[in-house]
This record gives structure tokens, sequence and C-alpha cells, in this order.
């Protein structure tokens, strides 16, 4: 056996003989406090001087001093408490749903991308701001603000349905054929898109780069009680994907070998990852680069075992994406930034950053 | 017992493999030798369940086709060839997958240990902590190998033997290490499971095989113990190159002497 | 079931929660009680609240609020479209004027639960449109009497500006470019507010077919024969007249040939606000010199 000083303590020794787990239990404990932080400043930055602990003391109190303005109380309650918690679901489901495709494609570079739910969600958003107004508009009206969304998230639906059925033979999905087969639907939507943005006025063409930037802007109550279930339902199979997951990551001969009902996982995951991605992209546009930078981290910090990847990367997905809202929305006050340049910025050179640094340990 | 009748396997409109009669005994160590193309793991691919086969193969007295992937991960485990990994896992993690199924069959708070157990036997005593993804090629064979035995630790499970089916689990060794991986093998037959082994080197399936199933172009050429098998018509036939088949105790146990690979 | 079925039950299922909850809209105001601390939202309202001389009621205004120069000096709370509302309500506001299809309707949803003010001024891309405009910011503003004099003067240069070009039989053909990135030029068609504009100064759009603006091929650059090239000052990357007249197809025209081009400021041109009827003016100045009457 190897000999190990004395002076480590308990968690790193285990680390060193291989087991991580006692390190990921703390990682996940120390990022659940940094949510809950995280949250409770977001709930007190902004343009305005809105005051989240007036607030909060005028809940439990009943009255402190200066009676919180109604201005204030609604630029709490009604503009960043839902923006809060829809930050909190939209970035845990991008982190999570990221960890989950790169478990089920065996690469870490992979993103709920591949399944082509953004190509089909963007392609709904699409059909609705250019068609909206004019061919589809009777169609439509009927849905007022809930068009945009509904368009986005069945897009997203049925694109992945699509590129499902066609990886699908005799009950057996091909992954490959999944990631072929969705360059060439990512290739036809983009053609549909590109007619439709032709097709366009400058007004709608404004809406569609506002809305690929990504924006937590129209967190609304009602979205929320739309697009929460949603990932909630989503988010809560994820657990039950991670041994599955660790497995796969032998291959797909060997992770059956030891029991894993391979075909379930992948259909599960599939439909877990769209739904997930899906209502985020419908209720907030496009925000990347949380889906690839946050589960990498984590993996560089706690290693790449999925039933402690997948909850730190929920939490860790949702902080980020907090952080990424509130410098959104204070750093151009009173105007307001896209979060996708947020995270796009900060995320693009963070990951060449820890590329860099790992160059060796990782097998990319 | 593992018994296997009449198996045959297609891919696409290709026959690979045909009426191929096989059965492992628990107890002992079984070798499928045969040059390459012959479908040798095509037939370990039927017999792990990776694809289908017409024909009957039963694990004692079950048909595989009737088994759920967990009871087949209780019966047998599986050595692939080469197994490449695209995240940083551990050695000790990897190993640790080995007892996913939960029915390693060691006792309750054993488990916990069984990695370093398993790592100790294949020769890699302390690599617990190294990245997977550093070792040599044969170093992750022998990882693989590790994982393999925790998944059926114990031989026999509720009287029932379990097997391994190793495919060329000693291709990439030093010859130390292939004696080592062969004793294993032979170690936990002689405990009541069995081993079904493809190898390349017939001088090894000779010494470690009570019995050798020689395959030929996808049919099986011949079958039975390794003085009957292993001799020099049926080599050059099977291997159409010149060999020289002698003896060396103890008993009658065949070795063979390569020649040149013109007839 | 199939999990997909689930799916779309669940969220059909959240819809519905959602709509049951809907808030009551709240009505749309045309007086501005408080006139204190007003927030303008989009150029032509900002303008027309400088041209009544009423800026000292503003704290801020949106991206597009750029006309006069003191206008930029005030907060900018972000493009019209994709207003916050948090920002909005950091200035503190008393009342907002905004022009149609400001947004996204979350936001102004919020702004008008927040119990401010909201006046929506129309916006249409013709002379009465423009007199309409002034009339609602006059009146949110309580100054009526000023908007109704602006409007009237307005009215006045419009329709002199218009009678510039009144005699003239023969409309020179225009080609309003929009931008011309790699040779490829994006002209403007019917129902775009350079259309108008062009027509208003009493010349013909050389474009016909198509509305919005659009890419042009060459043959149709060629096919539209247009006697004078349009386009926006200050607009992005600029298109020197070698740049412009290099290119093959709009060299074969007479605006190529003789290397006829005018260049005006984009807000000026297409504004659609107090200043419409000199841009007016100016650009039939430019395409008839002379012939126009004065």
């Amino acid at each position: 056996m190897a000999v190990q000083p004395a002076a480590m303590s308990p968690t790193d020794s285990d680390a060193a003989a291989g087991d991580r787990s006692a390190r990921a239990r703390l990682a996940i404990v120390l990022l659940g406090l940094l949510l809950a932080a995280t949250m409770l400043a977001g709930l007190g930055t902004g343009a305005s001087n809105a005051s989240a602990l007036d607030l909060i003391h005028n809940w439990l109190t009943g009255g402190f001093g200066d009676a919180i303005s109604a201005r204030d109380r609604i630029i709490i309650q009604d503009i960043r408490l839902p923006r809060i918690l829809l930050g909190t679901l939209v970035g845990a489901s991008l982190a999570v749903s990221g960890a989950v495709m790169q478990g089920l494609f065996r690469n870490p570079l992979a993103d709920p991308g591949l399944i082509g739910v953004s190509a089909g969600a963007g392609l709904g958003a699409i059909v609705v701001i250019v068609l909206g107004g004019t061919m589809l508009g009777p169609v439509l009206a009927p849905l007022g603000i809930y068009a945009l969304p509904l368009a986005a998230f069945f897009g997203g639906l049925v694109t992945t349905f699509i590129l499902y059925r066609v990886a699908t033979r005799r009950g057996q999905t091909s992954i490959a054929t999944m990631l072929l087969a969705g360059i060439a639907l990512a290739a036809m939507t983009g053609a549909f898109s590109g007619v439709l943005i032709y097709l366009a006025d400058d007004r709608q063409l404004r809406d569609l780069t506002f809305w690929g930037l990504g924006s937590l802007a129209g967190a609304t109550w009602q979205k929320i009680g739309a697009a929460a279930p949603i990932m909630v339902v989503a988010l809560a199979t994820t657990p039950f994907l991670a041994r599955g997951l660790n497995a796969l990551a032998l291959g797909e001969p060997t992770a059956g070998h030891l029991g894993v009902p391979v075909q379930r996982l992948k259909y599960v995951s599939i439909v877990a990852v769209s739904a997930a991605v899906g209502a985020s992209v419908a209720v907030s546009g496009g925000i990347g680069f949380i889906g690839i930078v946050v589960p990498h981290l984590l993996r560089l910090l706690i290693g790449p075992d999925n039933r402690y990847l997948l909850p730190a990367s929920a939490l860790l997905g949702a902080s980020a994406l907090l952080v990424a809202d509130a410098i959104s929305r204070t750093i151009v006050a009173p105007a307001e930034l896209p979060i996708g340049i947020v995270t796009a910025a900060v995320g693009g050179p963070f990951f060449l950053w820890i590329l860099l640094r790992r160059r060796g340990v990782l097998d990319l | 017992m593992i018994e296997a009748g009449d198996v045959a396997v297609s891919i696409g409109a290709k026959r690979i493999i045909s009426g191929v009669d096989f059965e492992a005994r628990p107890g002992e160590v079984v070798a499928i030798v045969g040059p390459n193309g012959s479908g040798k793991s095509t037939f370990l691919k039927a017999l792990s369940g990776d694809i289908g086969y017409s024909g009957r193969i039963a694990f004692n007295g079950r048909s595989l086709a009737d088994m759920k992937p967990v009871e087949a991960a209780t019966a047998r485990a599986v050595l692939p060839q080469a197994t490449t990994l695209s995240f940083p896992f551990t050695v000790r993690e990897v190993v640790r997958l080995g007892l996913l199924g939960g029915r390693s069959g060691a006792l309750a708070g054993e488990e916990g240990r069984l990695p370093e157990r398993a790592l100790t036997k294949v020769d890699l005593d302390g690599f617990g902590g190294r990245f997977y993804q550093e070792l040599s090629g044969g170093e992750q064979q022998r990882v693989q190998l590790a994982r393999v035995l925790c998944q059926v630790w114990a031989p026999v499970l509720e009287g029932r033997p379990r097997y391994l089916l190793l495919d060329e689990p000693v291709s990439s060794l030093d010859i130390r290490h292939q004696l080592g991986i062969m004793d294993i093998a032979r170690d936990f037959a002689r405990r009541g499971g069995g081993v079904v082994a493809i190898l390349h080197d017939l001088n090894l399936a000779a010494l470690y095989a009570e019995r050798i199933y020689m395959l030929h172009a996808g049919r099986l050429a011949a079958a039975g113990l390794p003085q009957d098998v292993i001799n020099n018509s049926m080599l050059e036939k099977v291997f159409g190159c010149r060999l020289k088949v002698g003896s060396v105790p103890p008993g009658p146990m065949p070795f063979v002497l390569p020649q040149s690979a013109l007839s | 079931m199939s999990v997909w079925l689930k799916t779309a039950r669940l969220a059909a299922f959240g819809l519905a929660l959602a709509a049951v909850a809907r808030p009551a809209a709240a009505e749309d105001a045309t007086v501005l009680p408080d006139t204190s601390r007003v927030v303008a939202i989009g150029g032509a309202v900002t303008e027309i609240v400088f041209a009544l001389g009423e800026q000292k009621h503003l704290v801020a205004r949106d991206s597009t609020g750029t006309y006069p120069e003191a206008a930029k000096a005030l907060p900018d709370v972000g493009y019209m479209r994709a207003l916050s509302p948090e920002g909005v309500l950091s200035v503190d506001p008393t009342g907002i004027i905004a022009l149609q299809g400001s947004g996204p309707k979350e936001a102004v949803d919020v702004l008008k639960k927040a119990s401010v003010p909201y006046v929506e001024v129309p916006e249409t891309y013709d002379n009465e449109g423009i007199l309409e405009r002034i009339r609602v910011v006059g009146k949110a503003l309580g100054v009526e009497d000023k908007a109704a004099a602006l409007a009237a003067d307005t009215e006045a240069k419009l329709k002199a500006a218009e009678a510039r070009t009144a005699g003239i039989d023969k409309k020179k053909r225009v080609l309003f470019i929009l931008s011309m990135q790699g040779d490829k030029v994006m002209a403007a068609g019917a129902h775009t507010g350079a259309d108008g504009i062009v027509r208003l100064a009493g010349a013909a759009n050389a474009i016909e077919g198509f509305s919005g603006y659009k890419q042009l091929s060459d043959e149709a650059i060629v096919t539209a024969a247009p006697d004078v090239i349009l386009m926006m000052d200050h607009a992005g990357p600029g298109v020197s007249d070698d740049d412009l007249f290099d290119n093959a197809a709009i060299s074969q025209t007479p605006a190529g040939q003789a290397r006829k081009v005018i260049r005006m400021d984009g807000g000026y041109l297409l504004g659609y606000g107090p200043r419409t009827a000199d841009a007016i003016s100016d650009l039939s100045k430019a395409l008839y010199g002379d012939k126009a009457a004065d």
C-alpha cells in the first residue's frame, strides 16, 4: 500500500486514493450556500435603489420606520423576485442539461444544441416574430405574449423528436447518427430561418437579435407558472440518470454489461434535456456557455462522477446566471445589457483560461 | 454452466458465425482461439448479450434472451478489448463502476474496500488515485479487469456460478502480467466460477485452459482438450502457416513452435 | 403515454394556470397628471417634447432619442423595444410618453402596474400622423395650446414643402440605399419611411414591386434606372462616392453615369417629426434645384 503522509486530512487522503466523493459532497454544500447568497444579493441589486432588506423587514415586522414605497414594493416583488427565481431555474437547467449531454455523447464539448432543441426553439421564435404580425396573426393573437414562448418550446420539442426518430432503429438509438442528423437538421432550420429573416422588416430583425442574445427581463409570475413545472420535473429526473451516465463513459456495450438499461437511459436523458432547455430558451431566449463551462469547471474541481456533478452543476449554473443577470442589470443602468452577451463575454475567456491551465490533465 | 447451441450471427446480409455449439462449465477455464476474422469476438459478443443471434444461449439454465440487463450483470462480467475514457476519472472511480449492479457478492461492509483489493490482485496496488487516461494500455486493461472482478467478486452467488467473459485479456501485457492475469482466471475457476477467454497465444491457452474451442471462418473447427485440438494438421488447416507442435511436461501439454509464415 | 405527450400536457397545464392568473391590464392614459418627471420613449417623442419647449419635464429618454443634441445628455433607459422595467422605474418617473411599439409588453405591464401613467403615441408614415403625434404629446404634457400651434406650423410647412414640387411633371426616380456591405445593396421598397419621404418630396421611388427593405440583384438595380441615389449620413460604415459608383450595376444607371448622390442625416430625413417639413424641402431642393417653386 502507498504510504500516506500523516499530515493529510481525511478528504485529501481519500482523494489521493482516488475517492473524491467527500470533497464533492463538501463542494455541493458550499455551492448551495453560494446559491442562497447569490439569490439574496440579486434581490438587493438593480438599477434602482429599492432595498430588499427593507422589504423583508417589512414583511416580517409589519412596519419599519419609513414605510416601503409602493414603487419599491413593485420593483422587488414583480421585477426582481420573479427574475431571481427564473434565473435560478434557467441557470440550473442549462448547466445540468449540458452535463447530461456530455455524459450521453461521451464528450466534454457536447451541449444541448446537439439534439436539435436550440435550433427548433430558435425557428419557433423566428416564425412568431416575423409572421406573427401578418400571416399567422389571427392564429397567434389569442395567445398574446405567450405566442413566442410556446412556439419556441414546441419548436424545440418537435425538432428533438424528429431527430430522435431518425436516429432510432429497432429500438436502439445511435448517438453518432443523432449527431450527424443534428447537423443536417440545423442546416434545414437555418434555411427556413434564413427565409424568414429575409422577409423580416428592420423592427422584426431587431426583435430577433435581442431574442437571440437572451434576457431574463421578461420574467413574470405567469411565465414562471408555465415554465417552472416543466423545468423542475426535468431537473428532478436527472439524479436517476447519474449512475447510468457514469457507466456510459466506458462505452455503451460495457454500460449494458454492468446492468444499465442503456436505451431507456438515452430516451429519458433526451426528453429531460429537451424539455428543460426548451422551456429555458422559450422564456429567456438564447443564453450560451453555461451548459459547457459550468460542468467543465466542476469536473476539474470535483471529478466527472455524475452523482455529484449533476447537482453541483445545477447549483453553480444557477449562481453563475444570477451573477450574470446582476451584471446585465447594472452595468449600463438604467438600460440593460442582454444576458447572453455577459455569459459569452465572461464565459469565453474564462473557459479559455481553464483550458490553458489544465492542458496536461484533460484528454480533449 | 453456459450452454450455447447452434448459434449463428449475421450482420446485415453477411453471416459471421454459424452452427456453433459451446459449453463452459463452472470450475473450468475455456479458451476460444482462431485466426483473425474467424468470429471469436462476435461469438463472445453474442454470449455477452450485445448482439442478436439465432440458436440457444443459456446461463445456468436460463435463456439469455429472457434475461434483463441487471440479471445478466449478476450472472456474468465482460472484459472488452480496450476501453478509452473521455473524462478524467480516477482509477478507483473506474474500478468502482463494477459495483454498479450491486451484486458483487461481497459481504456487506466489505464492498467499500473491494476496489483496493481488486487493484492489488491485478498488481496495481496504490494506483487508485491515478488518472485512468494517463495510464499505459496494459495498465488500463488491468484496471478494467479489476472492475470486472469487482462486479463478480464472489465466483458463486446464491448457489449459482458466475462467469468471466474475457476478450483478449492479455494482448497488451508483458509476460509477467500475462501469467498473472491468467493465474487470476484460473483462481476464479478453482473457486467455483467459470471463465471464457479469447486468446491469441496458443501456448498460453494450452497452459491454462481445461478446454479449447477453435473457430475457423465462422464455424467451429475443433473443440476439446488442448492436446487434442492443438496439433500440426489442425493448426496448418486453420491458421495456414507451418507450425511444429511438441509437448512438454507435466502430462501431455502441447507446445507450439513457430516455423514460418510461408507454407 | 409517451413522455413527449406528458411534457406537452404539463406545458398546457402550466399555461392554463398562467392565463387564469393574468393580471388586469391597466388602461392607457391621455393626460399625465404630474409632469415633473417624464420619460420619453421613441425618437419622435423626444424630439416633439423639445420642439414644444417642454424639455424641462424630461428625466430620461430611450436609445433612439438622439435629437436634439441636448437630449443625449439625458439618461438612456435602453432600446425602446427592449426596455428594462426596473431601469425605467429607477429614475422615479411621474409619467411615461411612449411611441407605439415600445416594449416588451411585460415591461409595459409592470410599469402600468406600478401606477405610472402611460401615454401611447401612435405611429404612421404620413403627414397626418406627424400632426397627430404632436397633438398627443401636447395633450399628455398639458400644453395643448402650444401643441396646436406647433401642429399648425408644421402643417403649413409640410403643405408648402409638398407644393414646391406640385408643378413638376417629370418625377425623378430615386433609389434609397440603406446599406452596401460588400456590394450587396439593401434598398427601400414601398411602405417604408424612405418611400414616404421620397414621394412627399415630389419624386418617385425607383423600386416598384416590393415593400420593406430588401436586397437588390444587379438586374433589379439596372431595371430600376434611378436618376438619383439617396443615402443616410452617419449611419454605420460610410460608403464613399467611389465605392458607390464602382458597383457594376449602379454604374450602369443614370444616377451612376451622372454620379448623382444625395446624403442626408437619417434621423432628420426619416424621423417623421417636427423637422420633417424641412427635410422634405431640403430633399426636393437637392433633387430639383431651381425647378422647385419657393
